[in-house]
């Protein structure tokens, strides 16, 4: 008996299309995690998407998400009977309560496991899909997905589906069980995140989160991503604990289920009997309306009412259904966590601003209102029949469009309903962190309208093809292939938005320069894809089903006849439009613009570097001099360049060829001049010119280029529009509209895939640090130090920027000229700026600071000059003096999200600093911290460069890091450190084991980000502290002074390490710096313990074990111990150091003291009270679990 | 006036529902009685433009039903055999939507339209309840208030008394009876009565081919002298049946009355029975089969 009920039940739900639909929304959402890079879910990114890990984390938090789902199972097993009213006849059967309840469960429970193994199916898929990167997989290995299904996923099913269960039990109502999920999941996340705050708190986290998130997250926490792709904890501890009492609870929720539930109906209460009897009364009461002819029936009027009613019901019965419900609750929770999270840096929050928020809104939307279509269309089309209403609805006079209209109505409804959600979402969240201007206006134009129309754009094709599909899961099939379809099309090179339906192509958002980049394009789009719609919708029309009839052919062949009326005339006008339209974009897209897939763009590098790559090491004339004048015409995109480039021959030979090339396909030369040479080459779809002189160039000597260029953006492009040259908030380098000379290997193809599918080498080396004709070069695109005269001309209303002193600036027929001249050499890598731009603006000891900002991102313009003025006192007073008497900062539109130095100029993304909200005092400054590290770049770039080999970016990037780091620690103290290097700690461990190629040590670093930022941080600190500030500071004075504006040779990494070591006071010291610089050294410090007691003398002495370890690692991460000797901080604290309001009133005690290879134990005495007590407590060191450095004292 | 001229169906999976019917339909009540599965379902159907023949043509008045269902759609009621219904739709709200549907426009014909059906088939006092709720009788009798909306010239009600208690019976009947004299209603059914009873003109549909057709008076009066009567006990039947042809089996005070078909006197025992509709009916279905058996041996 058991167990057939549970096979019934089963077949039941296998079934239903909810089993379906929400099989194939798991099914590509995680088939979109695995392989759209746009689409993360939990881990990813690091790691192989494959890997253990990911597969855990995707099995982990969809596994919570699916409660929803789960819950629409189990609660259907409650609530069906009564609905159906079949609920009596069983109930009477022999069945027992045992069987009927359990059996049930345990049917829709399976049916539920089911659903959820589209899951570790879709990873597998989607990670033989062939346009992956092979880099970012691992082997596919059945345990991982087996680990993750049965211990992690199915656990956390089971476990919702019995809560859920007798939740619906009790309430017996889908809407309540849904309220419950609501309830649960809000209390989860709160509970979860207060926990998830307090590391004291995480073994009891491990054990009482109900997912096993927690409990998964502690033992992997600080894995690297070496270790997440091959390991898996072991299902032992606090996981398995931790599996067995949720296991517990939710038996405990079936008991309490079977517990509740009765046979017997509830009976009406005396109260609902009388009210139904006075409702009967006067219902009984009223008289009808007799007349003794019906009125006849007129169709032909009747089109306006039938299409309002038609809408009003399809619509009603839409909203009223639980699908519908779930869906919203599912797309809600989804946004709701991108939202709040998105756009954070270093952990800090940005500021919800419209813009940010849609696009956020837009990215974690994206597949919702897909499924929507595609579900409701399937489920409206076919009501009628799955309702048995469609004989009489059929026989009716109601023409095919007020079937066909209302329901994609009513589908664009439902879509524009979770689009106004999502947008509630957004708004509340705003309104939570305190933005009270709500821009409705860049709402409804940004994206509820442009959404919208795509989204009736999207149901018309939905309902289309259901209306010629023979079945509703056939046509819902085809919508899924449509789907996947158009994901694929778009990854293997099929890109353009003439044929994928709906396209719309990428519009980018900006508060300086709206929806300027993009939107024409997709509102030209939407009417092309419209006037398709409209053709679909026409022949929807034509071909729609009626009564029982559900082959083709017969209205196939009515069709020709019926297209006579006005049918006719919408096709030949949808066609009209289409081809209009198309014809326009095509023009615009493919002949005044060219078009370029992603692999035209790819094949072109790689031709690039096969003809040209040559060149690289062939010495050309440096440029002494730069003079330009820069047109920019804002609204019309567009970019006329002018200039002469003074070059000297110091190669110390003759040159008889001058490599003269704009890399950006996007930059025509209009003329190229090189007095006494002549063009022998010139490749104009790469922009590659060689020239020759009639007489090779004599070492010293000169000569001069001239240029004429342009950049022109025409009507639209099919992707990649221009970002650079844009209405408001032009930004650009001089690599993107003026010569370059001689090639280098910027801009070349760098993904090792796809380097050999086009027969490169998989990767470049960068010259060895021994190299030493590599220090003839710079690593920033061998830029020599120039003087230079830019001026820029752009539209009067806004300020036009380039690097150097303004010394003029003059507004004349609508157009502001202004002209900048540098007074201390700069490189030749400079940009070039225009915006309507606010100023505000600081002195500092003869320095004009001055942030120029779009007004209505004015937040953070106060930091910025105050984190200016605090960097320019600290390097001056350190470094030595600054060269410019401006510096300044200069807001572009977020297309990028970094800040740049140039000369005395520094280019800052709306994205970033500007909309930080630092309100919370524990979060990073990082306004503070990107300010003063590009400020630090004015010395450690722009007086310093350094030579284009391995350690090249360690005297630029890492130096920047540490300036700023020196900078943050005078401002906020030492105590305050400990988060932010601890950020850049975890950032780095976690990046080490993405490495492709070999992790490098410090000094060898190949442009190796997670090195030359985040363990370069953590090393200058280290040594700052254990060398003494001041004395590495006027090593670095040294250094500066030595290598200040200086070209050939260039300044290397061993200059640095040199000069540390030479400041080195003994053996630890050296060895230190060695470690550090010259190996990739892992440490472990730990304190085990930590146990207090009270002196005779009233004092308190603090026994700490500290164990201590120290590795080498080689460059695929493998690693061997080594002993260690070393001086390291230790301390005892009134607070947790590096946690909330930590500050230096709460260290009791911190030196440093011996600690070695193996267990110890030291001795503290402080006056106060210790309660935490640890070694290394602010992690300066590189350690692989900085999180067990200190611990709670306890008391002996 | 309603005529089909050789009108065929073949379904998808080779069954043929209809089989060269040819029918003149005049104003009236029109009953159509077959078998299950005789075809009955297939041809409402057909007319009430759910589904185009595979041949034939269908015309009504001047309108072709094939070519131009749109036409019919205008002027057509329809009561399925089986229908479903909205969830949580209540009998007013349903019956209003449906005015809408057959193209009533303004509020206040809708309001007179729906409350007089519902007065008429007696839903007024549960107009307010689900339709989802309602008992078969009351079901039909939603289904023939929809059917009438804006005064259709021709009314198709397929089945519509199965499972409906003698009394719904007769008020569903008599509602058709009042409405039936200007217009083409078309009743198909299985139940004799009902067709005795109402229908001034009819046709037995039987194996997709109309076996009969004719006015029930005058196929009573052809029937006359063809059937005869017996009353045996149960367990005779078998050797009665073995020796005539028995067309129909009814059971009174315990004995069996059978009657069979016969040109003559079938011998001792048999009375000849003045015949009713029944009689005739059965007598066709008889006779349609022994005519299909023979056809059956030969194509063996």
């Amino acid at each position: 008996m058991f167990a057939s009920i549970v096979a019934f039940e089963l077949r039941y739900q296998l079934r239903n299309p909810v089993f379906w639909v929400v099989a194939i929304l798991f099914f590509l959402l995680t088939f979109g995690a695995t392989t759209v890079e746009q689409i993360q879910i939990g881990s990813g990114g690091n790691v192989h998407v494959n890997s253990p890990a990911a597969i855990a984390q995707i099995h982990l938090i969809l596994s919570i998400f699916f409660m929803f789902v789960t819950t629409a199972f189990v609660a259907n097993v409650i609530v069906r009977d009564d609905e159906s009213g079949f609920g009596p006849m069983v109930k009477s059967t022999r069945v027992t309560k045992f069987d009927y309840l359990l059996a049930r469960f345990v049917g829709a429970a399976i049916a539920a496991a089911a659903a959820f193994a589209f899951v570790p199916l879709a990873i597998f898929l989607g990670s033989l899909m062939p346009w992956l990167d092979s880099e970012t997989l691992g082997p596919n290995r059945a345990g991982d997905y087996l680990y993750a299904y049965f211990v992690l996923a199915l656990p956390n099913v089971l476990l919702t589906a019995a809560i859920f269960f007798a939740v619906a039990t009790m309430t017996r109502s889908m809407m309540y069980s849904y309220v419950g999920v609501v309830v649960f999941l809000v209390v989860y996340l709160v509970v979860s995140s207060t926990l998830r705050s307090k590391p004291e708190l995480r073994e009891l986290a491990g054990l009482v989160e109900p997912f096993g998130a927690a409990a998964f997250g502690n033992v992997t926490r600080y894995w690297t991503a070496a270790e997440s792709n091959a390991m898996l904890p072991p299902f032992e501890g606090a996981l398995l604990y931790n599996r067995l009492i949720w296991l517990g609870v939710g038996l405990l929720a079936l008991a309490l289920a079977y517990a509740r539930f009765s046979f017997a109906e509830k009976g009406l209460s005396a109260r609902a009997v009388r009210r139904q009897a006075k409702v009967a009364a006067r219902l009984a009461a009223s008289k009808p309306e007799i007349v003794a002819v019906l009125p006849p029936a007129r169709p032909a009027a009747a089109a306006g009412a039938r299409l309002l009613a038609r809408a009003r019901f399809e619509m009603a019965q839409v909203f009223k259904s639980p699908a519908f419900f779930v869906l919203l609750l599912i797309g809600l929770f989804n946004a709701g966590g991108s939202l709040l999270f998105s756009n954070e840096i270093y952990g800090t929050p940005a500021r919800p601003l419209t813009f940010a928020l849609i696009d956020t809104l837009r990215g974690s939307f994206g597949i919702i209102p897909i499924i929507i279509a595609i579900y409701y269309a399937g489920e409206l089309v076919w009501r009628d029949r799955d309702r048995k209403m469609h004989e009489i609805v059929d026989a009716t006079s109601l023409p095919n469009w007020a079937y066909l209209v209302p329901k994609t109505l009513a589908v664009t409804g439902v879509l524009v309903a979770t689009l106004a959600a999502g947008m509630v979402a957004a708004i509340l969240i705003q309104l939570y962190r305190g933005v009270t201007d709500i821009s409705m206006g860049e709402y409804l134009r940004w994206y509820l309208l442009p959404e919208s129309v795509d989204m009736v754009i999207l149901a018309v094709l939905a309902v289309f093809v259901q209306a010629l599909s023979p079945n509703k899961y056939v046509g819902w099939g085809v919508m899924v292939v449509y789907l996947v379809g158009t994901i694929t099309l778009n990854n293997i090179g099929f890109e353009h938005p003439l044929y994928n339906y709906g396209a719309t192509g990428r519009v980018q958002l900006s508060d300086m320069n709206g929806n300027n980049v993009g939107s024409a394009l997709a509102w030209w789009l939407r009417l092309y894809w419209g006037a398709f719609a409209l053709i679909l919708a026409v022949l929807a029309h034509l071909l729609w089903r009626r009564g029982t009839e559900s082959a083709l052919m017969p209205r196939l062949r009515r069709m020709p006849a019926r297209l006579a009326d006005v049918p006719g005339v919408l096709i030949v006008a949808g066609l009209a439009i289409a081809g209009a339209s198309g014809g326009y974009i095509y023009w615009n897209t493919n002949i005044l613009n060219e078009y370029r897939t992603r692999d035209d763009v790819e094949a072109r590098q790689a031709a690039y570097e096969k003809k040209y790559l040559k060149y690289e090491s062939l010495a050309q004339p440096s440029t002494t001099d730069i003079k330009l004048a820069v047109e920019l015409f804002p609204r019309e995109q567009r970019m006329d360049a002018r200039g002469r480039y003074s070059l000297v021959n110091d190669t110390g030979a003759p040159v008889t060829d001058l490599h003269v090339r704009v890399p950006d396909p996007d930059v025509k030369i209009r003329g190229i001049e090189v007095p006494g040479t002549k063009l022998v080459m010139e490749d104009a779809a790469n922009n590659y010119r060689i020239y020759r002189f009639a007489t090779p160039l004599a070492p010293g000597a000169t000569t001069q280029l001239t240029f004429v260029t342009q950049r022109w953006q025409k009507g639209y492009r099919a992707n990649n529009n221009e970002t650079k040259v844009v209405a408001n908030g032009s930004f650009l380098n001089n690599g993107e509209f003026a010569p370059l000379i001689g090639m280098s290997r910027d801009g070349l193809l760098t993904d090792r895939v796809k380097r050999r599918k086009y027969g490169l080498p998989a990767e470049l080396r960068m010259a060895k640090l021994e190299d030493v004709k590599a220090q003839q070069r710079n690593y920033i695109g061998n830029a020599d130090w120039v003087t230079s005269d830019i001026t820029v001309t752009t539209d009067a209303g806004q300020t036009p920027i380039a690097p150097g002193r303004k010394v003029s600036d003059v507004t004349k027929d609508g157009r502001r000229t202004a002209h900048f001249v540098a007074t201390a050499p700069i490189l030749a890598f400079f940009s070039v700026q225009s915006a309507a731009y606010a100023e505000k603006s600081a002195d500092a000891g003869g320095v004009k600071l001055t942030v120029f900002y779009d007004k209505k991102h004015g937040f953070n313009v106060d930091r910025m000059l105050a984190a200016m003025r605090s960097s320019l006192d600290y390097y001056r007073a350190n470094f030595g003096p600054f060269q410019f008497d401006h510096l300044r900062v200069l807001e572009f539109p977020g297309y990028a999200s970094f800040a740049q130095s140039f000369a005395g100029t520094i280019p800052y993304s709306e994205s970033i600093g500007f909309l930080a909200d630092n309100s919370d005092k524990e979060e990073i400054d990082y306004v503070t911290y990107v300010t003063a590290h590009e400020v630090g770049h004015q010395y450690w770039g722009h007086q310093v460069v350094t030579a284009d080999m391995q350690g090249g970016t360690v005297l630029v990037e890492t130096m920047a890091q540490y300036s700023a780091m020196m900078v943050m620690k005078n401002l906020y103290g030492e105590e305050k450190m400990r988060r932010f290097l601890k950020y850049e700690l975890d950032n780095y461990l976690r990046s080490r084991g993405s490495e492709a190629i070999e992790e490098l040590p410090l000094q060898r670093v190949e442009n190796q980000g997670y090195i030359h930022y985040r363990k370069g941080s953590l090393v200058m600190y280290l040594l700052a502290d254990r060398l003494g500030e001041d004395r590495v500071n006027a090593m670095l004075r040294d250094l500066i002074a030595r290598y200040r504006f200086r070209s050939q040779p260039y300044a290397r990494s061993l200059d640095l390490v040199n000069g540390l070591k030479s400041i080195a006071r003994d053996d630890a010291e050296r060895q230190l710096i060695a470690d550090l610089f010259e190996r990739i050294t892992i440490y472990d410090l730990k304190a085990r313990d930590a146990v207090i007691s009270k002196l005779p003398d009233g004092r308190w002495q603090t026994k700490l074990t500290v164990s201590a370890a120290k590795n080498y690692a080689d460059g695929k991460g493998k690693e061997t111990p080594a002993a260690f000797t070393d001086s390291i901080d230790v301390g005892v604290f009134a607070a947790r150091p590096g946690i909330g309001e930590f500050s230096k009133a709460d260290v009791d005690l911190i030196e440093r003291r011996t600690v070695a290879t193996g267990v110890q134990v030291i001795t503290l005495v402080t006056r106060r009270k210790p309660a935490f007590a640890g070694v290394d407590p602010y992690n300066k060191y590189v350690d692989r679990n900085s999180d067990d450095n200190v611990v709670a004292v306890t008391e002996g | 006036m309603l005529e089909l001229a050789h009108v065929s169906h073949v379904y998808a999976n080779g069954t043929r529902a209809l089989d060269d019917v040819s029918l003149t339909i005049p104003k009236g009540m029109f009953g159509l009685l077959g078998p299950n599965g005789a075809g009955k379902s297939t041809l409402m159907r057909t007319v009430a433009t759910l589904q185009t023949p595979s041949a034939g043509t269908i015309r009504f008045d001047d309108i072709d039903i094939i070519a131009d269902p749109e036409k019919l759609r205008a002027t057509l009621g329809y009561l399925p055999q089986d229908f479903g219904v909205y969830p949580r739709v209540s009998a007013y709200d349903m019956l209003d939507h449906m005015c809408v549907l057959k193209g009533i426009a303004s509020a206040g014909e809708r309001k007179s339209t729906v409350e007089t059906l519902l007065a008429q088939t007696n839903l007024w006092d549960v107009r307010k309840k689900a339709i989802a709720g309602f008992s078969g009788g009351m079901r039909q009798r939603f289904g023939i208030a929809q059917a009438l909306i804006g005064n259709p010239r021709l009314i198709i009600v397929d089945e519509p008394t199965a499972g409906l208690d003698p009394e719904e019976r007769n008020r569903f009947l008599n509602l058709l009876v009042e409405i039936g004299e200007n217009v083409v209603i078309i009743l198909s059914t299985h139940i004799v009565e009902d067709v005795a009873d109402l229908c001034p003109r009819m046709a037995v549909l039987a194996g997709g081919r109309i076996q009969l057709e004719g006015a029930p008076h005058d196929l009573i009066d052809r029937a006359r002298g063809s059937v005869w009567a017996k009353s045996i006990a149960r367990g005779e039947l078998a050797d009665v049946a073995a020796a005539h042809e028995v067309i129909a089996t009814r059971l009174v005070g315990g004995r069996t009355i059978v009657h069979v078909l016969s040109d003559q006197d079938p011998g001792p025992g048999f009375t000849a029975v003045s015949g009713g509709l029944e009689d005739v009916y059965f007598a066709t279905l008889a006779t349609m089969r022994r005519a299909a058996r023979p056809a059956a041996q030969n194509a063996a």
